[in-house]
């Protein structure tokens, strides 16, 4: 008999399949594998070879799913099935977080203390793993990242298992991601007749092969692996035209077909839901009954939802099937690359199968965007971290109409928040939920926020008074560039509650106001009343070298100023745009009839930064909601300039 | 009709009006054989705060250009009184309807402060533009213009964004 070194391929007889559980099993290790349960092969504990699905094997088509038994002893001789390995890395519901208000009102918040199981993955498919790097990239790849989820897959152990039996919803070839296994794994195995060829493919995997103690596989069992491979690849075929598929989808957000596809789709969410690579979540808060202490629960959510994407006041980016099917569909296939340097696909036809109307995501992506074909984008990666909440207390409360309140907000902690980047950060108020406010000024020992009341959150927020505490996370997201518009006119354009996020920039300005060239604030607000900071509008006029217009929709007989859109503000003025940055901010449908008026005058798309509103739950780009085009807005944005949107501006549904 | 506290028009000579004219975003860059004709339909007069230009459903005989000054276009909405639904600034025109049957103000025009207008004689416009194709091709694009960047407007008030 010959004993394996770790370089070597050995062969485990089927009956000695156990003594495999068993060391996997090995230092409080449960074992996932393939299970047989509700008609369906699952994930569940595997202790025993008899809890593996011996012989039974499942026919797949669109909407289409049923286990056969194939009379056999083979133990994975199955296609991958409704549930993929990202529940146990990623699970579908996590207490994220926890608050607790004491009886004198003070705030604290802290992790959830939780225990990490110790877990091997048995009969691990190539698609799979290659779902596990793209998730590795989406939550590890940064700048934030997901210390749970890192948690759970350092925690777990890869035993791979070489697919010999595609479905008829297979396309891993086409994706690159399949049949044959090539790295991330700890050990694979290719299933024969009789037993299994063996490799390692980690320290961890050589030291289990080490001692499995096996005889060596002979060149036939290996080649006989080898050919299982080809005859699957085979099998495959390569149903989608990869290459070029991001320009091709990209082309094509006009296409017919999204309409099309949009009368058959149910917005059912199965696709997402079984995909081993959908990553978007939500958070609720569940609080205990007198509100003292809540846990912040983050759950899968999927963006066929109609609530998906909403803002406050119930307003909504894609309200119509077509906008969500082609913002998953895009997303996966296209600005997925663009954001984690990979697609979201590994074609593994879960989508396929588990659509109940059968929508083949390959006969759509084939019809959208045939070929030719052009060459894909690049990723990005950064420096790691995570948003911390930290507690600030209220020191001033100040209303600046019926129901915008500004609050002057500090924490003892040392740091000059003034100088710390990010446009806004993510406001928790213990037992209602968190939500993202934009810094309406930069203090050395906080900031500070204007809220209008709108939801419960930030209905709760503007009551709040002197030495009331809150949670806030540390600046996020890309702000505006004022160090561009250094030696240049200067632009700045709020609608309603558009000119907070702005008053820091003129504050900005005003503190080097030899920087600049000429400086024209233009604010519109609905009514007379709803004006903000109308005694700072007054100063900064009174200033001399600041030209300030203010506007309002509509006004009752005693208001004298003006009435009317806040492009008129300036769309007859004959200064010259050629020269100066424009910031413009507030409901999308007023940017685009300011940025339309800004471009008669000359100011062109790359010196024209706008602010993007979209749902944001986690603020760090994690959960999904805020994503426009190839953006998420709460990372990438809210600030972009209008020549970095491209067509995405202005676009429906998007 | 308003007071008119200004000179007598026919005392302001041509080239004056035309001057007047020029400087605003309405009469600028015309043609200078318009512009002399539009003059010889202007009157100019000032009003004070307050003071009521046009009353809505009334006979609206000029078109008034402002040169100075603001002037609200206000409509009556029951149970909140005069609305004032745009404001008229410098440069831009009121009194439109001195053009269009049946000739009667769409909203009351009232002055929010002292203001400077340049008024055309309706009747005698129209009266210009039916025989005067030149002109009517000069003008009636440039009231257009006033009027969509109005109409414009006015649906961005409708879709009332800035409630949310």
């Amino acid at each position: 008999m010959t004993t394996v070194t770790r370089s070597a391929i050995g062969f485990l007889p089927r009956a000695d399949f156990q003594r495999l559980i068993d060391l996997l099993s090995e230092d409080d290790r449960t074992v996932i594998g393939p299970t047989v349960a509700d008609g369906a092969i699952v994930y569940g504990e595997v202790r025993a070879v008899s809890d593996l699905p011996r012989g039974i094997g499942a026919e797949q088509a669109p909407g289409s799913y049923r286990l056969v038994d194939r009379g056999n002893d083979l133990l994975f001789a199955y296609t991958v099935g409704p549930t993929s390995w990202k529940r146990f890395v990623f699970p579908p519901t996590l207490a994220v977080s926890r608050s607790h208000r004491d009886e004198d009102g003070h705030v604290s918040f802290g992790p959830v203390p939780k225990e990490i199981p110790k877990l091997a993955f048995l009969g691990v498919r190539a698609c799979e793993l290659a779902a596990l790097g793209v998730e590795d990239r989406v939550f590890l790849g940064g700048p934030y990242t997901d210390e749970d989820y890192r948690a759970r897959r350092t925690r777990s152990l890869v035993v791979a298992v070489q697919c010999a039996e595609p479905a008829g919803t297979c396309f891993c070839t086409s994706m690159g991601t399949g049949p044959g296994v090539r790295s991330g794994h700890d050990l694979l195995l290719i299933e024969l007749d009789d037993g299994f060829v063996v490799t390692a493919g980690s320290p961890v995997g050589s030291a289990i092969l080490d001692q499995l103690d096996l005889e060596e596989a002979s060149a036939d069992q290996i080649t006989a692996g080898s050919d299982q491979l080809a005859a699957a690849r085979q099998r495959i075929g390569d149903p989608v035209v990869a290459a070029g598929l991001h320009d091709r989808l990209m082309a094509k957000l006009d296409s017919p077909r999204w309409a099309d596809v949009a009368e058959r789709c149910l917005a059912c969410t199965n696709c997402t839901a079984s995909c081993p690579t959908c990553f978007c979540t939500s958070v609720s808060q569940r609080s205990d009954l007198d509100g003292q202490t809540s846990v912040t629960e983050r759950r899968w959510e999927s963006c066929f939802t109609k609530g998906f994407s909403t803002v406050a006041l119930g307003g909504n980016f894609r309200p119509r099937v077509q906008d969500r099917y082609r913002q998953w569909l895009t997303h996966k296939f296209a600005t997925w690359i663009d954001q984690f340097g990979t697609s979201g696909c590994v074609g593994c036809g879960r989508c396929i199968t588990w659509c109940p109307v059968g929508i083949d995501v390959r006969e759509e992506l084939n019809v959208i965007a045939p070929p030719p074909q052009v060459v894909l984008g690049n990723g990005k990666g950064s420096e790691a971290h995570s948003p911390r909440t930290s507690v600030f207390r209220v020191d001033a409360a100040r209303r600046e109409t019926q129901d915008t309140v500004t609050l002057t907000l500090s924490t003892p902690s040392g740091i000059d928040w003034s100088k710390l980047h990010g446009e806004f950060v993510m406001v928790s108020v213990p037992a209602v939920g968190s939500v993202p406010i934009s810094i309406s000024r930069r203090l050395p020992t906080g900031m500070e926020l204007t809220i209008r009341g709108v939801g419960p959150a930030s209905t709760i927020l503007t009551g709040l008074g002197h030495g009331a505490e809150v949670g806030l996370s540390a600046p996020l997201g890309r702000g505006w560039p004022v160090d561009m518009a250094e030696d240049h006119d200067v632009l700045i354009v709020g609608g309603g509650m558009g000119l907070p996020p702005l008053r820091p920039v003129v504050d900005e300005i005003i503190e080097h106001r030899a920087k600049f060239g000429e400086v024209r604030i233009y604010h519109g607000a609905r009514t007379p009343g709803d004006l903000l900071y109308a005694e700072e509008l007054a100063r900064w006029a009174a200033r001399g070298d600041l030209e300030v217009g203010v506007t309002v929709d509509r006004a009752d007989a005693t208001w004298l100023g003006r009435v009317g859109v806040v492009t008129h503000l300036f769309d007859h003025a004959r200064w010259d745009g050629t020269k100066a940055i424009a910031f413009v901010c507030g409901p999308e449908r007023m940017i685009q009839a300011t940025v339309t008026t800004l471009a008669l005058h000359g100011v062109t798309s790359d010196r024209i930064f706008v602010s993007m509103e979209r749902h944001m739950e986690c603020g760090v780009g994690l959960c999904g909601h805020c994503q426009m085009g190839p953006y998420f807005v709460c990372k990438d944005g809210p600030v972009f300039s209008l020549a970095q949107l491209g067509d995405v501006f202005g676009r429906e549904g998007i | 009709m308003p007071e008119t506290e200004g000179p007598d028009p026919r005392t302001d000579d041509t080239a004056s009006l035309v001057a007047l004219l020029n400087a605003t975003w309405f009469g600028a860059n015309l043609l200078p054989e318009t512009q002399v004709r539009l003059a010889g339909l202007a009157r100019r007069y000032q009003a004070a705060a307050g003071t009521t230009l046009l009353t809505e459903g009334q006979l609206a005989n000029e078109i008034g250009i402002v040169l100075s000054g603001r002037v609200s276009l206000r409509t009556l909405v029951p149970e909140e009184g005069w609305i004032t639904i745009l404001t008229v600034e410098p440069g831009d025109i009121f009194g439109q309807s001195a053009l269009v049957p049946p000739y009667r103000s769409t909203s009351n025009v009232v002055a929010l402060q002292q203001v400077d207008v340049l008024a055309l004689d309706g009747p005698g416009l129209r009266a210009a533009l039916a025989a005067d194709h030149d002109l009517a091709a000069q003008m009636y694009p440039r009231v257009l213009q006033a009027m969509a960047r109005r109409l414009s407007a006015t649906r961005l008030q409708m879709l009332d964004l800035l409630a949310r």
